[in-house]
C-alpha cells in the first residue's frame, strides 16, 4: 500500500470522515448491492449449471473448465474487454463479478450433493421419493454446509473484487481508494480499505448465522448409549 | 401376497446372472427369510421387489398386481423398507423421519402427527424423542425409528435388508424379540434378508436358502430346513450344529415326559429307596397328584423311617412346557443327575432326560 508521504498529513483526518458520512454510506450501500447481486446471480447460475452437471455427468468437466477459464482472467482485463461492448454500466460490473463466483459455487454445490451418503439416497428412493423431490428435500439440505462454505468464499472474494469496479466508475468503497491514491490522501484510502474489509467480515458472519439457522440438526450432537 | 415368477437379474457388464430364474411365493402375514452366502443375490432379490433393481426377466406380483403396473415411486410408497444402515435422514427430526411416507402420500398434518405418536409408542421409543435428531440416538433406537418409518403408512408388505446387522448382539436379540412382538400385532408380509442362520431360524416362518448366482436351494419352514436339508449345500450352510438349532424351535410340550421318581410323603423309607433304584437315581421328589413339595437325597433318608419326618429341599431350576428343548438340554446337561424337572406353573408334569431330547431330534 502506498501511503502519501507528507509529514504534515496525518494518517486519518476525522473531520474529512464526518464531512463525508453521506458519501461513505452511499458507497457502502453501492458496494453491498454490487456484491449481493453478484453472489445471488452467481448462485442461481451455478445451481443450474451444477444440476446439469449432476444430471448429465459428461457435461461436468466442460462446465468446470469454462468456469475455471473465467476465474483465471484478471479482473481488470475482463473489464477492459467488456467496456467497449457493454459500456461503463452496472451490467459490465456484474458480468465480471458473477463470472468469478461460478467456479467455487459450482464445485461446492456438486461436492456437497455428491457427499450425501449412498444409504440415505437408497432409503429415500426406497421410501418412494421421486428423484426431483429427493434433490430438493434430501440432497440440497444435506449439501447445505458445503454450499454455504462456497457462498462464504464467493462473497468475501466478491467484496474484494467490487473495489476494482470503482475503476469503471460504478462507485462502491473502491472509489475512495482510487481517489485517495490519485490525490495522495491517506484518509480516503483507509476509509475505503477498512470499510471493505469490515463489509467482508460482516457478510461472512451473516452467512454463518444463516447456516446455523438452516441446519438446526448440526447443533444437536449428543452421544447416547444403547 | 408376493409372487416371484422365474425372476432373473444379470447386471450390466456381467455374464453370470446374480439371480437365476427364481420363483417363490410369500404367503400373507408371514416372515420369509432370504439367506445365503455372499453373492447369492439375496439383497438383489429383495430390491427387485421394490424396483430399486429392475429384473432382466420374469415377473413379480405384490397383492396380485404386477409391480411394473405402477410407477416405481408409487409402488415403493406402499412397501415398507428398512436397511442395515437405517438411512435415517440426519436433517429431519425423528418425528419427521417417521412421517416421510405419509407426507409423500399427502396425508393432512393432524393425521400424520397422530400416526407418528402411535408409532413412537408401538416401537417403544420414549415419547419425547420425536423432536430429537438421529445423531442424538443410539444404534438400537435408530433401528426402531427405521422400523417405525417403514410402518408409517401401514403398508401390507415390509422389506428388511439385514436390519439388525449393524448393532451389537444384545441389542440385536432385543430388536428381534421386538420384531416378533410387533409382527404378532400388525401381521405384515415381511421379506427379511440376513446372513445369520440363527436370526433366520428365530424370526422366519419360512426360509429361502439361496446359493451363489441366485439359485433357490430350499424353501421351507425353519424346522423342516433343519430336519431335512434339501442338499449338501444347505446342510453345509446350516452348520454342524443344526440339531442344536432345531432344538431351539421345539417346545418341551412336544415330548412325552417321564413320570420321574415321585414318592408320596406317607411312603416308607424303603419304598422311597425302591423308587430311586427303579430310576437309577440317588434322589427323589416328595409329593402326590402333581403337587411336589421338594426333593430329598438318599443320604437324607439315613436313620429315618419315612420322608414325612424330613424337611424337603426346594427344587431350584425347573422348566415350563413352553421352554425350548434347547433350554431343556441346557438344564439337563447342567444337572448332576442329568435330569430336568418340568412344571406347568405349580403343577408337576414329569422329567426330561437326554434320551427324550435326542429321540425328538431324530424324529
Amino acid at each position: 500500500m502506498i501511503l502519501a508521504q507528507s509529514a504534515s498529513d496525518p494518517l486519518i483526518r476525522w473531520d474529512w470522515v464526518w464531512d463525508h458520512t453521506d458519501d461513505i454510506a452511499t458507497a457502502t450501500w453501492e458496494h453491498l448491492r454490487l456484491t449481493a447481486v453478484a453472489v445471488a446471480l452467481g448462485f442461481v447460475i451455478s445451481m443450474v449449471l451444477a444440476m446439469i452437471g449432476l444430471r448429465w455427468p459428461k457435461t461436468y468437466p466442460p462446465i468446470t473448465w469454462a468456469a475455471g477459464v473465467m476465474y483465471t482472467i484478471p479482473s481488470l482485463a475482463l473489464f477492459a474487454m467488456l467496456v467497449p461492448v457493454t459500456g461503463l454500466t452496472f451490467l459490465t460490473a456484474e458480468i465480471g463479478l458473477v463470472s468469478y463466483t461460478l467456479l467455487i459455487l459450482i464445485r461446492n454445490i456438486t461436492a456437497g450433493i455428491n457427499s450425501v451418503p449412498p444409504d440415505i439416497r437408497e432409503a429415500a428412493l426406497g421410501m418412494g421419493y421421486t428423484k426431483r423431490r429427493m434433490f430438493w428435500e434430501i440432497e440440497i439440505p444435506l449439501a447445505t454446509p458445503a454450499i454455504i462454505a462456497g457462498l462464504r468464499i464467493a462473497t468475501v472474494t466478491t467484496v474484494g473484487l467490487v473495489t476494482v469496479t470503482a475503476l469503471i466508475t460504478l462507485g462502491g468503497l473502491g472509489s475512495f481508494i482510487d481517489s485517495g491514491l490519485r490525490r495522495f490522501f491517506n484518509t480516503e484510502i483507509i476509509v475505503g480499505v477498512v470499510l471493505s474489509v469490515a463489509l467482508a467480515v460482516v457478510l461472512d458472519l451473516a452467512i454463518v448465522l444463516v447456516e446455523r439457522w438452516l441446519t438446526p440438526w448440526s447443533r444437536h450432537r449428543a452421544t447416547v448409549g444403547n | 401376497m408376493i409372487r416371484l415368477d422365474a425372476v432373473s437379474k444379470t447386471f450390466p457388464g456381467s455374464t453370470a446372472p446374480a439371480v437365476d430364474r427364481l420363483s417363490f411365493d410369500v404367503p400373507e402375514g408371514e416372515i420369509v427369510i432370504l439367506i445365503g452366502p455372499s453373492g447369492c443375490g439375496k439383497t438383489t432379490t429383495l430390491k427387485m421387489i421394490n424396483r430399486l433393481v429392475e429384473p432382466t426377466a420374469g415377473t413379480i406380483e405384490v397383492a396380485g398386481k404386477d409391480i411394473t403396473s405402477l410407477e416405481a415411486h408409487q409402488l415403493r410408497r406402499g412397501i415398507g423398507y428398512v436397511i442395515q444402515q437405517v438411512g435415517l435422514f440426519p436433517h429431519k427430526t425423528i418425528a419427521d423421519n417417521i412421517a416421510v411416507v405419509p407426507r409423500l402420500l399427502g396425508w393432512d398434518a393432524s393425521r400424520i402427527s397422530a400416526r407418528v405418536d402411535e408409532l413412537v409408542e408401538l416401537v417403544e421409543l420414549e415419547p419425547g424423542m420425536g423432536n430429537r435428531y438421529p445423531s442424538e440416538l443410539s444404534g438400537g433406537q435408530r433401528q426402531r425409528v427405521g422400523v417405525a418409518r417403514a410402518l408409517a403408512a401401514d403398508p401390507p408388505v415390509l422389506l428388511m435388508d439385514e436390519p439388525f446387522g449393524a448393532v451389537d448382539p444384545i441389542v440385536r436379540a432385543r430388536l428381534q424379540d421386538e420384531l416378533l412382538r410387533l409382527q404378532a400385532q400388525v401381521r405384515k408380509t415381511i421379506v427379511f434378508v440376513t446372513h445369520d442362520i440363527d436370526e433366520a431360524v428365530k424370526l422366519g416362518d419360512r426360509i429361502a436358502l439361496l446359493n451363489v448366482g441366485g439359485i433357490l436351494e430350499q424353501y421351507d419352514p425353519p424346522a423342516a430346513v433343519l430336519r431335512d436339508p434339501a442338499s449338501e449345500f444347505v446342510a453345509d450352510f446350516l452348520g454342524t450344529d443344526r440339531g442344536l438349532k432345531r432344538l431351539s424351535l421345539l417346545p418341551i410340550s412336544g415330548v412325552e415326559l417321564l413320570p420321574g421318581p415321585v414318592v408320596p410323603p406317607s411312603a416308607t423309607a424303603n419304598e422311597a429307596r425302591l423308587v430311586m433304584a427303579e430310576h437309577g437315581l440317588d434322589w427323589f421328589m416328595v409329593g402326590r397328584d402333581g403337587q411336589i413339595s421338594g426333593w430329598l437325597s438318599e443320604e437324607d433318608l439315613a436313620g429315618s423311617s419315612s420322608p414325612a419326618e424330613l424337611e424337603v429341599r426346594p427344587l431350584r431350576t425347573t422348566l415350563s412346557p413352553t421352554s425350548s428343548l434347547r433350554d431343556g438340554l441346557d438344564a439337563v446337561v447342567s444337572s448332576r443327575s442329568r435330569v430336568a424337572t418340568v412344571f406347568d406353573g405349580d403343577s408337576y408334569l414329569g422329567i426330561l432326560t437326554i434320551d427324550q431330547i435326542s429321540q425328538e431330534v431324530l424324529r
